[in-house]
Formats: structure tokens, sequence, C-alpha cells
């Protein structure tokens, strides 16, 4: 208890400082000449600034700068240029198969959640009987704790007596496999990852593209049956560009989660043979090998791939997504 | 063929066509709820089998007979009572901070604009793509610095500086809906911000709240990364990291009809609470398109 009860009193203090902190901004920009309503925005902001500025900002410097060093949580820091990086690049082992992990793993669950959630919510949205009860029962494996979505699919995959093992076997039985080793085979690794993440994403995305659906002008499809569209034009006309602006949405916060996944494969623990992903190797190396410097250089690796990918899907955004406001040019 | 026919076949035609249509609608929609509930009742079945029968191929479906003690047996071979204390612990101290800052701060972008606030609400929602992990070792030297890892405190302190984006946003955007006359009535009649704010807007968002207060303890309550890093007391454990360390090492083989009763166990609140407050939910993801 004594544990909990210093945290309590430190957790009562730590409002008291940021409020002081914001009282602090307030009379200081009020001195400089900002009007009242501008230094109350400011001082209002400030908790979340604040916590930028030491939970965020630094710590991005910070682990820039220790990827570039020897250090661990409790030896000292030594300066070592590149060699982190060159290591990675050239000499270890896992990096390279952890990359193609985690890249395969988002390239293939990403569209199949994204596209097939698409659908599923152009289904419902036919205005079926029960669609409430339909939208929780979907949407229930997103509510799951990672870790008994985890846990769940590892032993319905298990090799000896799982539930799904069981269930494919006429259909593995035409590849001439019986009981495959799903999470220790490095052929199945991936795929089962991805049924895994199928099933769990689908319910957020189908119940976010269907509010999406039920946003379109039902005006809209009336003028296109007038003239004429079958279902596949009205689709490709009309639903994709009304709701283009919720996939892009989906498609970037669903890539930038799949690239970091890491609950989930911590608890599956699949085997190490076709890689870890970017993440278990982030913490493998920072937390269980304290290599400190090699944990920050992989942690930037990632945080650039994302980077760059987010970049690339926002800069091919406006060749395909469609905002109402846009006026033809 | 179909200028053959008269105006009342046609009619019927396509009335078949769409009752086949529909049928084929409801085929799929219902097989696609089974495959999604097939694992649940897998992993209820499984809590309840006997050890003898969980390897038992083919799989047996029903448990025979169900053994409720599974759920007993599996609680008490860890302490997760106390684990169960540990994460509520958090769990209160991370939502009351985290609901307390957020609206604050999204009260302060929805109402006020000094210089330079465009570009903060940019770097925010900018910090929705950064991954986690890239402050993940800085974070931790920071905590180690001040002594506390080891301690609740990097689980919980930092609720206060509302760093949930999608939170703020959310808020904001319920702000937002308000009319300002409200505000500026208020005003009038002499009420100073925090009046405005306490009297006139926070009643005004409570779908909102609801909302985040929801978001905030699935966080907490499926955190798992936080902490394992920083507890490294057993005593202090989360249910999640006695998760862990329950479900074994590398070469031991799990005990799938306990492991699968804990699994129903942690699920248990947050499924509860979803269906509690099923509208909030949705309209929270909904409303910000974005998710965990």
């Amino acid at each position: 208890m004594g544990h909990h009860l210093a945290t309590f009193i430190r957790w009562l203090l730590t409002p008291v400082a940021l409020t002081a902190i914001a009282v602090a901004l307030y009379w200081l920009f009020r001195w400089i000449g900002w009007k009242k309503k501008q230094a109350m925005g400011l001082a209002l902001v400030s908790p979340w600034i604040v916590g930028f500025l030491v939970f965020t900002l630094y710590p991005l410097g910070d682990s820039l700068y220790l990827s570039f060093t020897k250090s661990s949580i409790f030896g000292k820091t030594e300066w070592v240029g590149l060699a982190n990086y060159i290591k990675l690049f050239t000499l270890d082992i896992e990096f390279w198969p952890s990359v193609r992990i985690t890249l395969l793993y988002a390239l293939f669950s990403l569209p199949i959640g994204v596209v097939g959630a698409l659908l599923v919510a152009m289904l419902l949205n036919n205005r079926i009987k029960g669609i409430g009860t339909f939208r929780t029962i979907y949407f229930l494996p997103a509510v799951l704790p990672e870790v008994a979505v985890a846990l769940l699919w590892r032993w319905m995959f298990n090799s000896e007596s799982g539930i799904l093992t069981w269930l494919l076997s006429p259909f593995l039985h035409l590849f001439g496999l019986d009981k495959p080793n799903w999470f220790g085979d490095p052929r199945f690794i991936l795929p089962a990852f991805v049924i895994m993440s199928v099933w769990g994403i689908f319910g957020t995305n189908t119940v976010v593209f269907l509010a999406g659906l039920q946003g379109v002008p039902r005006s809209l499809y009336e003028a296109a049956e007038i003239d004429g569209a079958n279902g596949f034009r009205k689709f490709l006309h009309i639903t994709v560009p009304q709701i283009s602006p919720v996939i892009l949405l989906q498609i970037v916060m669903g890539m930038i989660g799949a690239l970091q996944i890491f609950t989930i494969a911590m608890f599956v623990r699949p085997s190490t043979a076709a890689g870890k992903f970017m993440n278990q190797l982030v913490y493998e190396r920072g937390f269980t090998q304290m290599h400190m410097g090699e944990a920050s250089a992989i942690a930037w690796v990632l945080f650039l791939i994302i980077l760059i990918l987010t970049l690339l899907v926002f800069r091919s955004s406006p060749a395909w997504v469609h905002y109402e406001s846009d006026v033809k040019r | 063929m179909a200028r053959s026919l008269t105006a009342g076949q046609a009619h019927m035609g396509v009335r078949r066509l769409n009752a086949i249509k529909r049928a084929i609608v409801y085929i799929i929609v219902i097989a696609l709820a089974a495959v999604i509930l097939i694992p649940f009742f897998w992993m209820l079945s499984t809590a309840l089998q006997q050890e003898g029968d969980i390897f038992a191929w083919p799989p047996k479906w029903i448990p025979d007979p169900p053994q409720w003690r599974n759920f007993a047996d599996a609680w008490t071979a860890m302490p997760f009572t106390r684990y169960l204390g540990n994460t509520l612990f958090v769990v209160a101290l991370g939502i009351t901070a985290e609901l307390a800052s957020a609206t604050l701060v999204a009260y302060g972008f929805a109402r006020f604009r000094f210089p330079g606030s465009d570009l903060v609400f940019f770097v925010l929602l900018a910090t929705m793509m950064l991954p986690f992990h890239v402050t993940l070792i800085p974070t931790f030297l920071i905590w180690q610095h001040f002594g506390l890892v080891g301690e609740f405190d990097p689980l919980v302190l930092r609720a206060w500086t509302a760093w949930g984006p999608f939170y703020i946003f959310l808020l904001r955007q319920f702000f937002l809906t308000i009319p300002r006359e409200l505000d500026d009535a208020a005003e009038i009649d002499g009420a100073n911000t925090l009046q405005t704010f306490f009297l006139i807007m926070l009643p005004q968002i409570r779908p909102a709240l609801l909302a985040v207060a929801i978001f905030a303890f699935r966080g907490y309550w499926n955190d798992f990364l936080g902490p394992l890093i920083y507890l490294n007391d057993m005593k202090l454990y989360t249910m999640n990291v006695g998760m862990y360390f329950f479900m074994g090492g590398v070469n031991e083989a799990p005990q799938w009809n306990y492991l699968m009763a804990m699994s129903i166990i942690i699920a248990l609140p947050v499924v509860l609470l979803f269906f509690a407050a099923q509208r909030y939910f949705i309209e929270g993801i909904t409303f910000t398109g974005l998710k965990d």
C-alpha cells in the first residue's frame, strides 16, 4: 500500500504544479501585452504543451541522439556516430527479417481490413433488419483487450488441437498439409497474423464506414439511377468518392497501427524464425539486452518508415480523395 | 427479352430479383456474424473444459461436464486479486487526470485563439502519427532520473498533461458544436472563464465526456507495454503483466483452459462496458474515425 499512497500523493501534486505553470504563463503573456482571452487560451492549453515538450519533443530528440551512441540504462553514454545504423543494416541478422515481416504484415492486413470492412459496411447499409445487433456483433472483437485476442488466437491456431486447425483441415489437406504449426513455421506466421488482425480490426473499420455510408445523400444515388447507372458504377462514382476522406483516414491510422504491432506478438510468441516485429526488437534490445543505442536506432528506422509511408499516402490523396468543399477548377 | 414483358411482369421480375438479392445479403451477414462469434464460443468452451479434454481430437465443442471451477482455480493460481486492485488503481487515477486535463485543453483549443494556436493544434494532431516506441526509451530514462521506475507514477502522472490527442480532438469537436451565444450570454451575465466552462460548457458535452472516459478506461485497462517496463516489483503488477507471466516461459506448455478463463475475466469489464454504453462508444469512434 505504501507504493500506492506515495504515487497517489504525487498524483495529487502534479495538477497543482501544472496549474501554477498555467497561471505563471497567463501573467507572463499578459505582461508582454497579450489580450486577456489570448493569454487565457494559452494557459488552458499549457498542460498539453508541457506534456508535449517533456514527453514527446525532448524524448524524440534524445532517442535520435541515443541512436548515435552506445549506451545502457545504467552505464554511461558513448558517441559512436553511425555505428549502430551500420551494424543494423549490415551485420545484424535480426534486423532485415524484422523490417520485412513488419512491412509484409501491414501490406497484407491493411487492404484486407479496409476493403473487407467497406464491403461489409455496404452490406449492412442495405436497410436490413437487426442492423444494430449485427453492428454490435461485428464490433465485439474490436473491444476485446489485445491480451485476450492474442491468447485466444494462439489457442485456436494450436497445431495439436486448435479449433481453426480442425476447421481448416479439409482445406489444408488439399495442399497436403496435416496440422500446420501456425506460429512455429515461418511460412504460416504471416497468414496467421493477418487472419487474426482481420478478425480484430474489422469491427472498428466497419462501424466507421457504416457511419460514412449513412452520410452519403440518397439523392445522389437516385439521380444516378435515373441516368441508368448500375450497382458497380454507383459504387465507383458515388460511394467511393463520397466516403474517400474516411478511407484515407482508415488507411493512415490502420497503417500506423499495423506497423506498431507489439502486445499481440508478445502474447502469441511466434517462432522467431520469420523475424520479430520491429517493436518487439526495440523492446528486447532496449529493456532485456540493455542496448539503448541500438534500440533507439531501430525505433528511429520504424519512425522514418511510418513517416515516409504516411507522407506518400497523403501526397497521393488529392488524386483520389474528394472533399465536399472542393471547388471544380 | 425485357421489352416483350408487360410492365406488370417486369415489375414482378424486379421484385423477385430484389428478394433473391436480399436473401443473399442476409446469408452473408449472418455467416460473417457466425465467423466472428465462433472464437468467442470457443474461448468459453475451452475455459470450461477439464484438463484431459483440452487436447481432444477432433476438438470437443461442449465441455462435459463444464468445469466452472476453472475460473476460481485460474484466479487463485496467481495473486490476481492483488493485480486487479493495482489495475483499478492505475485506471482510476489515469481516467480522472485524463478527463480533467483533456477537457480543459480541448476547451482552450475550441474557444480561444492566441498567436500560434493553429500551429499548436496542428502539432497535436501530428503527434497521433508518432509511434509510441520512438519516445519509449528516453521517457523511461526521464522517470529513472527521478527515481520513479518501479512505481506507478510513470503510468498515471502523465495523464495530467492530456496526452491522448484523440481525446482532445474529440472533445474539441463537441465544444465547437455548442453555439457561441451561450458563452456570450454567460459573459454578459458576468461569469468568468472558469464559471462559463464548468456551469455552461461541461453539461453540454456530457456524451463526449462519457465517450472519452470509456476510451480511456479501455486504454488503461488494456495497456501492457507501460506496466511491463515500469513495474518490476511483482506485488505491483497489473492484470496484463500478471497474465504475461501466467502464460509461462517460452518452453512451457500453456494451460489453455486456465488461460481462456482468465482471458474471459480480462475481457469482461470492457465488453460489459461496451454493451452498457454502446452508443457513446460508437459515436466516439465514428466521430473521430479513430481507434485505440
